[in-house]
C-alpha cells in the first residue's frame, strides 16, 4: 500500500488504495469546490469513518458512510486522503 | 410547546403554500404523491429545464398546495437544483417548509434540515419511512427531537399511510401560527468569532437585506457565489472586500478551510441531537445486501446489468412487434406461428384497429377529400402516437421497477467500467435504456448528469440508439428481402448502431479532452438499500414519463402528420389531388432524388424512396405510410416489388433509415435540452453524414456478396 507517513506520526492514503473491508478516517478531501461541497454534504467529511464494502483495483469503489452505501469513482476516491484504522 | 393541538382554533378559507424539500432516496417523491392524493401538475421552474412538480389537496377547509423542491444535499447553491430550492424558500412564496429525513439513516438526511432551519424556522421536520423503523431496530424520540430543535417533528409511512393526517394537521397550525420563531443558532465554535465579525459589518444593511443575517453571515464565510452576488447589489463591493479579509483571517488562523469546518460541526451538531434521541438496537444481518454486492464487481455487474436490461428489452419488443419470437419461430420452420405472434403484438393489433377504422370513415365519409384527411391524416397521426404509448408505457414502468427497488444505482455502478470506455459514466445506462423505447424521454432524462459536457456528448448522440420506430421500419423492410434472411438486416441495423454510438462518444471524449473540457467520467452516486417497490410509487413514475412523452412527442408527431398529408396531397396549385406523384412532397422529392444515385435506383421511382426518406424526417414510422400511399400498394414487400428494389438496396435504406434524424420531435428535444441552434444542426449534421456515408458503404458491400 502506498502511504507516507505525516506530522503526527499516522499513515495516511487515498481511498483508492484501500482494499475490500479496509476502514478509515477521513483526514482531508483534495479538489475543486464543487467536489467538497458535495462530498461534504454527504457525510464525507474530515473526521468521518468509512468502510471500504468493494474495491476491485478497477470501476467505483463502493463504500460504506453514515449508514449509507455510496459509489465514488477512483478519480474522485484518489482525492479523498484518509487515515486507515487497524483491522 | 405543543403545537398538535392549535390547528383546530382559527377557521379559515385561506390558500397555505408548502415547499417539500429532502435529499435523494429519503422518500419525497413517495410522500409527495401521497399528500396531493397522486393529483400532480408539472410545470418548469422559471427560465430553467428543471422540473417543477405541484399538486393542492382540500384539508379542514383550506386549500393545501404542495411544491416539490429538487432532491438535494444541501444549500450550498453549487447546483443548478440547489439554486432553485433555496431562492424558492427564500422568495417567502412559501408557508411552510417540510424538511425530509430518511428515520433510517438520520444522521447523514438531517444534514439537509439542519441547514434548512437555519434558512428559515417555518419548517416541520417530517421523518419518512416510519414503517420500517422497528424492523430494523432504530427507535426515536420524536417529543424529545422536538423539544430540543423547537420546531414541529413528525414521522409518517407514505406505504401505510401512518401519521399522514397528523402532518397536515400540523400544516395547518404552523401557516395560521401568530408567534414569530428565529432560525435555530448552531455552535460554530471556532468560526464564532468571524461569523459574530460578518454579522456586525451585515447589521448596518439589515433593512435591504431580506434573509436572516447569521445565515449570510455563516454562508458568506463558507464562500457562496450567489449570496455574493446578492451582499454586493445591496450593500456594495466594500462590504464584500471587509467579509473576504475576515474570510481570508479565518483560514489563515485556523489553517482549515471555512467550509470544512462548518461541515464538520454541523455533523457534530446532529450526532449530538440524536445522540439522546435515537436508540438503535442490534442490526439484523440482511443477506440480500450481500447478494447484491455482487453488482459492484466490475465484470460480473457489467454482465448482471446488460443482462436485466437485455431481458427487459426482450420482453417489451415481444409485446410491441412480436420481434424476437417471431423470427425464432420463423427460422425454427413455424411460420403460422411466427404470424401469429406478429398479428398479436400491440403494433399488429392497433394497426388492424386503425385499418378497421379507416374503412368505417370511408364507408360512412365515401371517398372524399375530408376522409381522406381523417383517416390518411388525422388517425394516421393518432395512430403514430398510439403505436408509442403502449411501449412507453412498459419501458417506463420496468424503469421505475428498477429504480424504486434501488438495483437501478447498482446497474449503473456495474456497467461504469464498460461505458467509461467510451467517454460516458454509469450514469448514462439509464438514457441509453430508455432511447432504445424512444429518443425523447432518452434525451430529456440526461438531466441527470452531473457532468454537463458529458451530458451534451450524450445529447448529440443518443439519436444514434435505435428506437422502436426505427425498429418497426426495420421489421417492415427485412419482411421484403426477397434472397436473404431478414433477420440479418435486423441485427446489422442495431449492431451497427451501436457501434456508431460508441464510436462517436468516444471520438467526441478525445475531442474534449484534448481541448481540456473533459474530466474522465466519474461516479458519485448513492445507493439506497434493495427495497420492495410501492405500487402507487411505479404508477406514478409510469405515468409521469408516459405523460411527458405524450406532450412532448404527441402534439409534433400529430400536427406534422397532418403537415405530411397535406404536402402529398395537394400540387403546386394547391389544388387536392389523390395521385401523391403529383403532389408537392413528389416535386420536392423529385429534386432530391440525385442524392440516392450512388445506390442506383431505378430512375422512374427513385422519388418515392426519396419523398419515404424526406417524410421519415418527420417521424420514422412515416416512411412505411409513405411508401404504402405513394405506391398504392397494401404492403411492404409489395411497395418493395413495385420501386424494383434489390437486397442491397433496401439494406442500404436501412442502414440510413436507421442512423438519420430520428423524427422532428427528437430535434426539438435536442433544441430545448441544449438551448442552442448550434448543436441541434451539429446533431443533425452528425446523423445525416454517418447515415449517409453508411448508406452508401451498405450498398457498395451488399452487391458485392450478395
Amino acid at each position: 500500500m502506498l502511504g507516507y507517513p505525516n506530522r503526527g506520526g499516522r499513515v495516511t492514503t487515498t481511498l483508492e488504495e484501500l482494499a475490500n473491508g479496509r476502514k478509515a478516517k477521513i483526514v482531508r478531501v483534495a479538489g475543486g469546490r464543487g467536489l467538497i461541497y458535495r462530498l461534504y454534504q454527504m457525510g464525507l467529511t474530515p473526521g468521518t469513518e468509512v468502510e471500504v464494502l468493494s474495491n476491485y483495483g478497477r470501476g467505483p469503489i463502493v463504500i460504506r458512510v453514515m449508514g449509507t452505501e455510496v459509489a465514488i469513482g477512483r478519480g474522485v476516491a484518489r482525492k479523498i486522503l484518509v487515515e486507515p484504522l487497524p483491522e | 410547546m405543543d403545537y398538535h393541538n392549535s390547528g383546530n382554533q382559527v377557521e379559515s378559507n385561506k390558500r397555505i403554500r408548502v415547499a417539500v424539500v429532502g435529499q435523494p432516496n429519503v422518500g419525497k417523491s413517495t410522500l409527495f404523491n401521497v399528500l396531493t392524493n397522486n393529483k400532480v401538475h408539472v410545470a418548469n421552474w422559471p427560465g430553467v429545464t428543471v422540473e417543477k412538480h405541484y399538486g393542492t389537496r382540500r384539508y379542514r377547509d383550506r386549500e393545501i398546495e404542495f411544491v416539490d423542491l429538487p432532491g438535494i444535499y444541501g444549500f450550498s447553491s453549487l447546483t443548478l437544483e440547489e439554486r432553485i430550492a433555496r431562492s424558492y424558500i427564500l422568495s417567502g412564496e412559501p408557508d411552510v417548509l417540510l424538511v425530509l429525513v430518511d428515520s433510517l439513516n438520520p444522521e447523514r438526511t438531517m444534514y439537509l434540515a439542519v441547514q434548512a432551519l437555519e434558512l428559515t424556522p417555518n419548517t416541520i421536520l417530517v421523518f419518512t419511512k416510519a414503517d420500517a423503523t422497528h424492523a430494523r431496530g432504530i427507535h426515536i424520540n420524536y417529543e424529545k427531537l422536538q423539544r430540543k430543535l423547537g420546531v414541529p417533528v413528525v414521522s409518517v409511512s407514505a406505504a401505510t399511510g401512518q401519521g399522514i393526517e397528523e402532518l397536515l394537521d400540523l400544516i395547518v397550525a404552523s401557516a395560521e401560527k401568530e408567534e414569530k420563531k428565529e432560525p435555530i443558532r448552531i455552535d460554530y465554535h471556532e468560526l464564532n468569532p468571524y461569523i459574530e465579525s460578518i454579522e456586525k459589518i451585515l447589521s448596518r444593511y439589515a433593512e435591504v437585506l431580506k434573509y436572516p443575517i447569521r445565515w449570510i453571515a455563516v454562508r458568506l464565510l463558507e464562500g457562496d457565489h450567489e449570496l455574493e452576488d446578492y451582499i454586493r447589489k445591496q450593500a456594495g463591493e466594500e462590504v464584500l472586500d471587509e467579509v473576504a479579509s475576515i474570510r481570508r483571517e479565518a483560514a489563515t488562523v485556523l489553517k482549515r478551510d471555512p467550509v470544512e469546518i462548518a461541515s464538520i460541526r454541523r455533523f457534530e451538531f446532529i450526532s449530538s441531537i440524536l445522540g439522546e434521541v435515537v436508540v438503535k438496537t442490534e442490526l439484523k444481518h440482511v443477506p440480500v445486501s450481500r447478494l447484491t454486492r455482487l453488482f459492484y464487481n466490475p465484470v460480473i455487474g457489467s454482465l448482471l446489468g446488460i443482462a436485466i436490461l437485455a431481458l427487459i428489452f426482450t420482453i417489451v419488443f415481444m409485446v410491441n412487434t412480436g420481434f424476437p419470437l417471431n423470427a425464432l419461430f420463423e427460422a425454427l420452420g413455424y411460420s403460422e406461428l411466427a404470424t401469429l405472434v406478429e398479428e398479436y403484438s400491440l403494433s399488429g393489433i392497433l394497426d388492424y384497429a386503425l385499418n378497421e377504422l379507416g374503412n368505417v370513415v370511408y364507408d360512412a365519409m365515401g371517398d372524399t377529400m375530408l376522409a381522406h384527411l381523417v383517416v390518411d391524416g388525422i388517425l394516421g397521426g393518432v395512430g403514430a402516437v398510439l403505436v408509442f404509448l403502449p411501449l412507453i408505457a412498459i419501458v417506463s414502468l420496468a424503469l421505475a421497477l428498477l429504480e424504486d427497488s434501488g438495483i437501478a444505482p447498482r446497474i449503473a455502478v456495474g456497467v461504469h467500467n464498460l461505458l467509461a470506455k467510451i467517454g460516458v459514466s454509469g450514469h448514462a445506462v439509464f438514457p441509453i435504456t430508455l432511447g432504445l423505447g424512444c429518443n425523447v424521454p432518452a434525451i430529456l432524462s440526461t438531466r441527470g448528469l452531473p457532468d454537463p459536457r458529458e451530458r451534451l456528448r450524450l445529447i448529440l448522440t443518443l439519436p444514434f440508439i435505435p428506437c422502436q420506430a426505427r425498429l418497426v421500419v426495420l421489421l417492415a423492410l427485412a419482411s421484403a428481402f426477397s434472397r436473404y434472411s431478414g433477420g440479418l438486416l435486423l441485427l446489422s441495423g442495431y449492431l451497427i448502431s451501436f457501434f456508431v454510438f460508441a464510436s462517436v462518444n468516444r471520438v467526441l471524449y478525445e475531442i474534449d479532452r484534448r481541448k481540456g473540457r473533459a474530466i474522465t467520467p466519474e461516479m458519485l452516486l448513492e445507493i439506497p438499500p434493495i427495497h420492495r417497490p410501492i405500487p402507487r410509487v411505479i404508477w406514478w413514475l409510469t405515468w409521469n414519463s408516459t405523460k411527458h412523452f405524450l406532450v412532448k412527442a404527441g402534439v409534433i408527431i400529430f400536427s406534422l402528420s397532418i403537415v405530411a398529408w397535406t404536402a402529398t396531397s395537394y400540387t403546386f396549385s394547391l389544388t387536392y389531388t389523390s395521385d401523391p406523384s403529383e403532389s408537392i412532397a413528389a416535386a420536392i422529392a423529385r429534386s432530391f432524388a440525385p442524392l440516392l444515385s450512388p445506390i442506383d435506383l431505378p430512375s422512374t421511382t427513385a422519388w418515392i424512396v426519396s419523398l419515404a426518406l424526406i417524410a421519415g424526417f418527420i417521424a420514422k414510422e412515416i416512411i412505411i405510410s409513405t411508401l404504402l400511399i405513394a405506391t398504392g400498394a397494401d404492403s411492404v414487400r409489395n411497395a418493395i416489388e413495385l420501386i424494383w428494389l434489390s437486397d442491397a438496396q433496401i439494406a442500404s435504406i436501412a442502414m440510413f433509415t436507421v442512423l438519420y434524424v430520428p423524427c422532428l420531435a427528437t430535434l426539438a428535444v435536442i433544441h430545448s435540452e441544449t438551448k442552442s441552434l448550434k448543436y441541434t444542426l451539429l446533431a443533425v449534421l452528425l446523423m445525416m453524414v454517418i447515415g449517409y456515408a453508411s448508406m452508401v458503404v451498405t450498398y457498395w458491400i451488399a452487391s458485392a456478396i450478395m
